[in-house]
């Protein structure tokens, strides 16, 4: 516990000594295994969240045709500002480039509405010429529409008790969501008529999997939807939720899946085919037909070092063109590009293979050159996770181009055209070469940089003009970086050629850097200058740790620091000596450095009961010499304290000990020494004192945590340390022919051996019982004559109530609520007042009350399976 | 400790946290080339699953820290153990690196200078010394075959000997893989169209022997017996079709022999791998038109049933449909073929011989499959995929007219229907955008829709006043007659309201 308090590191950081000043009061007072095992878990959730984050599945980019599928403008709905908390949506139009390849244009300034958390999913789908969009946080979901030439209209926002982990709006009816919390429950969410609970399942499905992340997409019925967890995905019909549903994959034989493969992200193709599912895991994409279940009907390895968790599906066009997939993956912000056909007349297929798009940080070999700690900012600020990938076609004459959207954590959006070009003379090898017009060869390494504040802007106390600014860079900086763009178009295509049948000619280096135009250079100086004010403002802590140095300043003052040191005599004097010894290759001797230091005065007696505090006290006992007695006295000290909160998880163990020494004899000694760990002894903490008598049972804390005792048929016993507890005990001792008399008599080590007291426990007995010796304490007054006679005929020793409760085998045990949950009797537990009313609701349960009781569940199921 | 608490007090203010810390270190997960994709539709479905039931144990290797799912951090094939320690050599580390450009390559789709990198990757093979290759020969072998082929398939001058010559020399170096590789090969042989070559490695595939091999790989036996049945049915089929050409007469016995040799090898195999619950649709067709062919039809049929009943084989609808077209083809009674089709009805509604069903419960004259036709038609409406359908809507539209006609007698089919749909159909099918749309894309369509939208929604429903509203404008006369029959018919939809208001309120 000192050590917690001497932490050096927290006068490093100020948000550690904030966190230090906010926590002072009660920190100390938590048992320190409670601690360690609470940061061990959170400890293991973060490492899982680094090594895998579900939160952002599903991604928070999406973009809108407005005017169809393929028309030449959009909407791009995403998050920005420093905490990804505001939705915009940016209308946007897809112009064509000089070489014919479109290049997004924003048009005015996008409609923002502020959040109340990160922006974790959008999901946006076209219904009846209206678009809805559905925008997932971590305890809020938002619903808004989008109609052509309209502001968008939020419609409902939904708050939810435990993290929402899916949010996707149905292809079918407008106004119609899907909503699944980690509390394993999904909701059919629609804007009219308000949400209906479909299930609640806090375990998985096929097999135990320990995540709650779940996931639900809609299917080719409209009134059916697909639920996933990570052990596959069922379909569950919302008009007979309750009723069996249909196993649509299993991640198990059927499927071939590999040993620890796990659903991560199921998306309807319903564009594509009415029928078809894409479920990605970590190691494959497969393709579900709804009507012909569990056998998928395609299934190809995408080779991505981490599993992907946004997917965006682009239907091909009904001349047989193949339907785009992309896959995106989070943290190495690795983007794939699948293309498939099939699913009604022929057979589910890939055509080609599958294809690497350029990750958001290979920008930075495209980048003007710059010094190596700008680089390094880039470095960490290009390189951050991405958080959503989108992508649209667009046609200009005879050129099509698909543009992927990406957006990485730090609110960076960025841009790549990619060109659609015939294959060449169609290879008579390729199985699949009948297709005949798609694969788009990748051309341009793009970046499309639009700013946003960095991570660490206060956002707090921007300004209004400031956000103007801001809003003028992010403008124009999506125009500028057009340009930009083609400058790199240029490159990609010189280092990478673009026709399939030349790619045998060798190959260009791809680190050629484009000459950057004056307009760009001023468009990415701007942007990087902004960037680097933003990490200049970074909180101190976000930056990287220094290592903890001491500064000089504090050491010595300015002046000393300016003096030269050899301006001294004294100095000038120890170099000489210094010399000489080393020409005589002699020793030098503390005092022919300087004059001899003259002694230091003793310092002032001092007077130990001044310095009450531990430490002080602990010294001065060193200094006595007692040293080890106060150190056992401290022992018991410091373990009462601990014993008293242990006392809850200890009391099984406990009560099995106490009946065994029960059974034993019963006898006063070995009562009274297993008293010594009691918890109501324990908190009286001043009984190594000595001073204050022992108080009477009501006070104890025990008896606070339990006040329904008193009503049930456990008697308020007496103190069992108290004289009348004492003499009951003596006389009603098996063999008692001999009067003890006065407790001091009991303290003779013979006494003890006779009583068969162990030798290593007689000090903690004698130090007990001198207390009484000491200060002898009236009995307590009111003991009802009726008890005492009770407690006379009985032969068991009467013991402090925790005790008599873990002794009594019949006896209703009064404990505190969270005991008697834990003992896992037969006892009702009382339920708080929400749980009550979750457990009594009806089909239409608002969601912030009926998660409390399956929140709870769910946090016990884990802590089960995790230890 | 304080770290931790120090990282959950940024994530409180949503900044990121410990960005491109504790990245997993190792060689990407990567497989490329693969058996094609449809290969794994003909693999037999596996019995049990326990080998799935358990998370496997990534605990062990990072304590209680262990990531919620299991991350592909180390890859199934082309990571070697052989690199693993403190012994890992400069070789090893450019052979690491060497993979990385491979795989770079791979994925951005350049051939040649994967091809090139391969050339220099294949000295792997030279330079190890025996020791260490043998901690993995196989896998080695198994990425170099899978990358080899993946490039020399993709390659713009690669050719089939190379890829022959390849493919040779990748058979003797696996062992443990020898029949995929074979099969590989043989799926690139067919899709080429070398029918007699392939045929000619399935017959050497099959009669390979090598010891405990061979049994290891039963299920690649299994699947070259098969496809080679398969390839004899080919033959057998084009033989049939040369004899339909020519005259009995021509056709000598000679090759009428040949072509039951071929009947014969190729049942035999089919038959085999029948019996494994799987989907096994090409080789259950080809064998039932076999058998077809020389008249044993209670063996074909016996085929079907059980492919398509036997619950250990997956769900499979395509089985249904094959036995329904047999029995069809047989000329079988309506009450067999309804029979089939109810079942194939209970678990794919949305199938496309839905509307023959419908038809065929249509003529009944039993009340009660009249009523399962007017389910089967509501429910295929249901489906996104049929919402287009022309037809189907006319089917809907004529059955209720022709409940409407028939005094109203059947209307409470229609009600109860209507009950479970009225909350979503009206949103789903009849808006106004769809009105737009629809009449623009197919009046046909709009005239049907419109049409059960006023007797199921009224007159008011908006689809129905725009449809005829359009429709009037353009004098359709039908339109004229549509309106007509919907005003003759409010009552029928005020019933089919208010019984369906009153039905709900109980």
């Amino acid at each position: 516990m000192d050590a917690r308090r001497g932490c050096r590191q927290l006068w490093v950081s100020s948000r550690l000594r904030g966190f230090c000043h906010l926590s002072q009061a009660w920190l100390w007072e938590l048992p320190l295994g409670m601690l360690g095992e609470r940061l061990h878990e959170e400890l293991a959730l973060q490492w899982d969240q680094l090594l895998f984050d579900d939160a952002p599945t599903g991604g928070a980019l999406a973009w809108l045709p407005t005017g169809g599928i393929g028309a030449s403008r959009g909407c791009l709905l995403h998050p920005a500002g420093p905490a990804m908390d505001q939705l915009c949506f940016q209308d946007v139009v897809l112009a064509p480039g000089e070489d014919g390849a479109l290049r997004p244009c924003a048009q005015g300034s996008p409609a923002q509405f502020k959040l109340s958390g990160r922006v974790r999913q959008v999901s946006a789908t076209q219904v009846d010429g209206a678009a809805f969009v559905g925008v997932r946080s971590d305890y809020h979901c938002g619903a808004w529409r989008l109609q052509p030439g309209a502001v968008p209209t939020p419609l409902q926002v939904v708050r939810t008790t435990s993290p929402a982990s899916c949010l996707t709006v149905s292809p079918h009816l407008p106004g119609e969501l899907s909503l699944c919390t980690h509390s394993g429950a999904v909701y059919l969410w629609s804007v009219e008529t308000g949400l209906q609970r479909l299930c609640q399942e806090p375990e998985t499905m096929f097999f135990r999997d320990a995540s709650p992340w779940r996931w639900s997409e809609f299917t080719a019925h409209p009134r059916v939807l697909s639920y996933a967890d990570r052990t596959g995905v069922q379909c569950l019909d919302v008009r007979a939720p309750t009723q069996a549903r249909r196993d649509l994959f299993k991640v198990g034989a059927e499927a071939g899946c590999q040993r620890g493969e796990r659903v991560v992200l199921p998306l309807y193709l319903g564009q594509a085919h009415p029928a078809q599912h894409l479920i990605a895991t970590q190691f494959s994409v497969y393709v579900v037909d709804e009507r012909f279940p569990l056998v998928p009907a395609l299934r190809w390895e995408h080779m991505m070092t981490v599993p992907p968790i946004f997917a965006h599906m682009m239907p091909g066009s009904p001349r047989g063109r193949s339907h785009k997939v992309l896959l995106g993956a989070q943290r190495t912000q690795e983007l794939m590009l699948l293309q498939c056909t099939g699913g009604s007349t022929s057979a589910c297929q890939l055509v080609g293979a599958p294809r690497r798009l350029h990750t958001i940080a290979d920008g930075l070999q495209y980048l003007p050159a710059m010094t190596p700690h700008q680089l390094d900012w880039l470095h960490q600020r290009l390189g951050m996770p991405a958080a959503g990938v989108t992508a649209t076609l667009g046609r200009c004459g005879p050129l099509e181009s698909m543009l992927v959207f990406q957006l990485s954590e730090a609110g960076d959006l960025f841009y790549q055209t990619l060109l659609h070009s015939q294959p060449a003379d169609s290879s008579p090898e390729r199985g699949h070469a009948d297709e005949p017009s798609t694969s788009p060869s990748l051309q341009t390494p793009a970046q499309a940089v639009q700013h946003l504040p960095g991570p660490g802007t206060s956002c707090g106390s921007g300004t209004e003009g400031e956000e103007e600014d801001r809003m003028e860079t992010y403008l124009s900086g999506l125009e500028v970086l057009v340009n930009e763009d083609s400058e790199d178009e240029d490159s990609g295509s010189a280092g990478q050629p673009t026709d399939p049948g030349a790619q045998g000619q060798g190959r260009t280096s791809p680190n050629q850097t484009p000459a950057p135009s004056p307009a760009i250079a001023a468009q990415y100086r701007r942007w990087l200058a902004t960037l680097s004010h933003a990490w200049k403002h970074l909180a101190e802590p976000a930056k990287p740790r220094v290592p903890l140095t001491l500064s000089q300043r504090r050491l010595f003052t300015r002046r000393e620091l300016g003096q030269v040191p050899g301006d001294r005599v004294l100095h000038q004097q120890a170099r000489r000596q210094l010399r000489r010894a080393m020409r005589e290759r002699g020793l030098v001797v503390g005092c022919a450095l300087g004059s001899e230091p003259s002694p230091l005065p003793l310092p002032c007696p001092v007077e130990p009961q001044a310095w009450p505090d531990d430490l002080s006290e602990r010294l001065t006992a060193s200094w006595v010499g007692g040293w080890s007695n106060w150190w056992e006295e401290q022992q018991g000290r410091s373990q009462a304290r601990q014993a008293r909160v242990r006392a809850l998880r200890e009391q099984r163990r406990r009560r099995k000990r106490a009946r065994g020494l029960c059974s034993l004899s019963g006898s006063f000694s070995s009562s009274l020494t297993c008293q010594s760990d009691l918890s109501d002894f324990s908190d009286v903490s001043a009984w190594s004192v000595g001073s204050r008598a022992p108080t009477p049972v009501p006070a104890s804390p025990q008896h606070s945590l339990a006040p329904s005792l008193s009503g049930q048929d456990a008697p308020a016993e007496p103190w069992p340390g108290s004289p009348l507890a004492c003499s009951t005990q003596l006389s009603q001792e098996p063999g008692g022919s001999q009067d003890p008399g006065t407790p001091s008599q009991l303290l003779s080590s013979q006494m003890l051996r006779l009583r068969g007291v162990p030798r290593e426990r007689r000090k903690t007995l004698r130090d007990y019982l001198s207390i009484f010796t000491e200060s002898p304490v009236e009995p307590p007054p009111e003991v009802p004559s009726s008890q005492a006679s009770r407690l006379g005929g009985d032969h068991r020793v009467p013991l402090s109530q925790s005790q008599a409760s873990s002794l009594g085998g019949e006896r209703h045990v009064p404990l505190s609520q969270s005991q008697a949950s834990s003992l896992g009797g037969e006892r009702h537990v009382p339920l708080s007042q929400s749980q009550a009313s979750s457990l009594g609701g009806g089909q239409h349960v608002p969601l912030s009350q009926s998660q409390a009781s399956t929140g709870s569940q769910a946090k016990r199921k884990r802590a089960r399976m995790g230890f | 400790m304080i770290g931790t608490l120090r990282s959950l007090a940024r994530n409180k203010h949503g900044l990121p946290l410990l960005v491109g810390q504790s990245r997993p270190v190792g060689p990407r997960h990567f497989r490329p080339g693969g058996v094609r994709d449809w290969f794994i539709l003909l693999l037999p479905a596996a019995e049990g699953m326990d080998g799935f039931v358990e998370q496997p144990a990534p605990r062990e290797e990072w304590g209680s820290l262990a990531p919620s799912i299991h991350l592909p951090l180390l890859p199934c094939l082309l990571h070697h153990p052989v690199t693993r320690g403190p012994k890992e050599t400069e070789f090893q580390k450019t052979k690491e690196a060497c993979l990385n450009y491979i795989q770079d390559a791979l994925l951005q789709n350049q051939w040649q200078r994967a091809a090139e990198f391969m050339i220099s990757y294949l000295e792997i093979l030279e330079t190890s010394t025996v020791s260490k290759r043998k901690t993995a020969p196989e896998l080695l072998c198994q990425a170099i075959w899978r990358i080899g082929t993946e490039i020399l398939l993709h390659h713009s001058k690669s050719n089939i000997e190379e890829l022959n010559y390849f493919t040779e020399r990748m058979k003797n170096l696996g062992v443990k893989y020898y029949l995929k590789v074979c099969l590989e090969h043989i799926f690139y042989l067919l899709c080429n169209g070398l029918i007699d070559e392939a045929y000619q490695n399935l017959t050497l595939a099959e009669s390979w022997r090598y010891g405990e091999q061979t049994a290891a790989q039963n299920d690649e036996l299994k699947l070259i017996q098969a496809y080679k049945g398969l390839l004899d049915y080919y033959n057998w089929s084009k033989k049939r079709e040369a004899m339909l050409e020519l005259d009995e007469e021509n056709f000598t016995d000679s090759s009428e022999q040949e072509m039951h040799n071929f009947f014969r090898q190729a049942a035999v195999n089919l038959k085999e791998i029948i019996k494994i619950p799987g989907v096994w649709d090409p080789f259950v067709v080809s064998y039932v038109d076999l058998l077809e062919f020389y008249g044993d039809f209670d063996e074909a049929r016996e085929v079907l049933t059980e492919y398509a009943y036997n619950s250990k084989f997956p769900p499979n609808p395509n089985a249904h449909a094959y036995l329904y077209h047999f029995l069809k083809r047989r000329g079988e009674s309506k009450k067999s073929l309804v029979s089939v089709l109810k079942i194939l009805h209970k678990t794919v509604p949305s199938h496309e011989l839905m509307l023959e069903f419908y038809t065929m419960l249509k003529k009944s004259k039993k009340d009660k499959k009249r009523r399962l036709g007017l389910e089967v038609i509501f429910e295929v409406l249901d489906f996104a995929g049929w919402k287009e359908n022309v037809k189907a809507w006319s089917c809907l539209a004529e059955q209720i007219k022709q409940i409407l006609d028939n005094s109203n007698k059947h209307l409470d089919w229609v009600k109860e229907e209507w009950n479970s749909r009225k909350d979503w159909w009206p949103a789903f099918h009849f808006s106004h955008y769809l009105a737009k749309r629809n009449w623009q894309e197919n009046e046909k369509l709009a005239y049907e829709k419109a049409l059960l939208a006023g007797i199921l929604l009224g007159k008011d429903c908006k689809y129905y006043k725009y449809v005829l509203h359009q429709g009037c404008k353009a004098k359709k006369k039908r339109f004229q007659t549509l309106k007509k029959f919907v005003k003759k018919h409010n009552s029928a939809y005020l019933r089919i309201t208010a019984c369906s208001d009153s039905s709900t309120h109980l």
